[in-house]
């Protein structure tokens, strides 16, 4: 999706503010949806999906409000979409609509609950398949041109650019696909791209960036 | 049930828009409000998982991992070949770090790490990202003019030292294995980690300060 989401080499947002509080949550509400986002029941949805929801937000909304914000935003909109919540109970004009799902919320969880299970969420995304990669280390490749409708990481500034294969990572949740409910996987790979294949500007500098892509955003060169 | 309907969902982001208070403060306390009076969230729940990542889950967890890896090769090796497994010796594994990848920096590569696309952190061993890192200006710039955005940080980058980039566009988390300072032969894993700043495990800080005490 070419969306705002996609901002890598976009220019115009002017300086970082490199000291700014963060420590670690500025505000009370963020820790609140920090916690929510790890605790609350959902409904089945995959990382992707949720990852889209947060790109379809407004351009004007998810360039200029607070990132935690969005957070919240995508998890209303996760909610509704699949009937947990309605738009009329978002802003309490409507009595509680029943969840149509089976219900089972977790008993209370104590910080040292969470600290003993954290590694239980270590989530690991790849699968071992049957078909080998197409390309090794060092080969040459040029992503795809054209972007998708959809949810994808094939980020704009690298589509239609000459690069290598930096390494390969086995076989990966594909999101193109996964966004839209299906889980499949597909061969992922460390491509490096020189900055100066990249910007006008840069044309003499050593500098390079990695990406991890997916098979089939990539053919050989 | 989730219908993976995008259509639907941009529709909902309008209608949110006129229907929410446009304060973050009062939006989210309305999702709490909600998923609470729906038996969907547990509120003493969420007081645990802000408390975690408040007290404990944060950069003194990443800075530790690269003062093991300056004091204990065989722990460097581990941890440059498999960091998940590295990681998880020390009890850190966890939230986005099932993927986690070391990148080293040397006297001729400087590593910088970025999410264009999103904001993908090493939650389990950086805790909350830093807002700077969030932000469309870092987010747009780190990867077409990296040596500028060192440069708001105060970090000049020589032309002899070739910068790297890391976008995580994938499941792949990135963390930065800082060059150990001079004079520190014989400070212990503690006084080490002292020195180890969370920008410069993200990319945005490289030269490290010795204080008497490692109080970087």
């Amino acid at each position: 999706m070419d969306g705002a989401h996609d901002l890598g080499g976009q220019q115009g947002f002017g300086p970082i503010e490199v000291d700014s509080v963060s420590e670690p949550f500025n505000e009370e509400w963020e820790g609140r949806e920090w916690g929510m986002a790890q605790c609350a029941l959902t409904p089945e949805l995959t990382i992707d999906w949720w990852r889209h929801c947060r790109e379809l937000i407004l351009p004007e909304d998810y360039l200029t409000r607070p990132y935690l914000d969005s957070w919240a935003q995508t998890d209303f909109a996760t909610y509704i979409e699949a009937g947990w919540i309605s738009l009329e109970e978002a802003d309490h004009r409507g009595s509680l609509i029943e969840v149509d799902e089976p219900l089972d919320l977790p008993p209370t969880v104590s910080v040292e609950d969470i600290l003993k299970d954290e590694r239980n969420h270590a989530v690991r995304y790849h699968k071992v398949v049957e078909s080998k990669p197409l390309f090794s280390e060092g080969q040459n490749i040029v992503t795809n041109k054209e972007g998708v409708a959809g949810h994808t990481r094939l980020p704009r500034y690298v589509r239609g650019i000459k690069g290598a294969i930096n390494a390969y990572h086995g076989t990966h949740v594909f999101p193109d696909l996964s966004a839209q409910g299906k889980t499949t996987h597909q061969h992922l790979y460390s491509v490096v791209f020189a900055c100066a294949d990249l910007w006008p500007e840069t044309h003499n500098s050593k500098d390079k960036v990695f990406l991890d892509l997916w098979e089939s955003y990539l053919t050989e060169a | 049930m989730t219908n993976y309907d995008a259509q639907e969902v941009v529709r909902i982001h309008q209608e949110l828009r006129e229907r929410l208070p446009r304060d973050p403060a009062s939006r989210v306390e309305a999702l709490e409000k909600i998923l609470t009076e729906k038996g969907l969230v547990d509120p003493q729940s969420i007081d645990a998982w802000v408390e975690a990542y408040q007290d404990h889950i944060g950069p003194k967890r990443g800075a530790h991992v690269v003062a093991k890896a300056w004091n204990d090769t065989g722990f460097k090796r581990r941890l440059m070949a498999d960091a998940p497994a590295a990681i998880d010796e020390l009890g850190y594994l966890g939230r986005a770090t099932g993927h986690l990848k070391v990148v080293e920096n040397t006297t001729t590569v400087h590593n910088l790490v970025v999410c264009t696309l999103c904001s993908c952190y090493p939650f389990s061993i950086l805790g909350m990202a830093p807002a700077w890192y969030k932000v469309a200006a870092y987010r747009s710039r780190a990867v077409r003019d990296p040596r500028g955005v060192l440069e708001e940080f105060g970090v000049e980058i020589s032309n002899d030292i070739e910068v790297r980039v890391w976008d995580s566009t994938a499941e792949l988390r990135y963390l930065v294995l800082p060059q150990r300072p001079d004079g520190t032969e014989h400070f212990d894993e503690d006084a080490l980690a002292n020195l180890v700043t969370r920008n410069s495990m993200i990319g945005t800080d490289r030269d490290l300060k010795v204080t008497a005490l490692g109080e970087g």
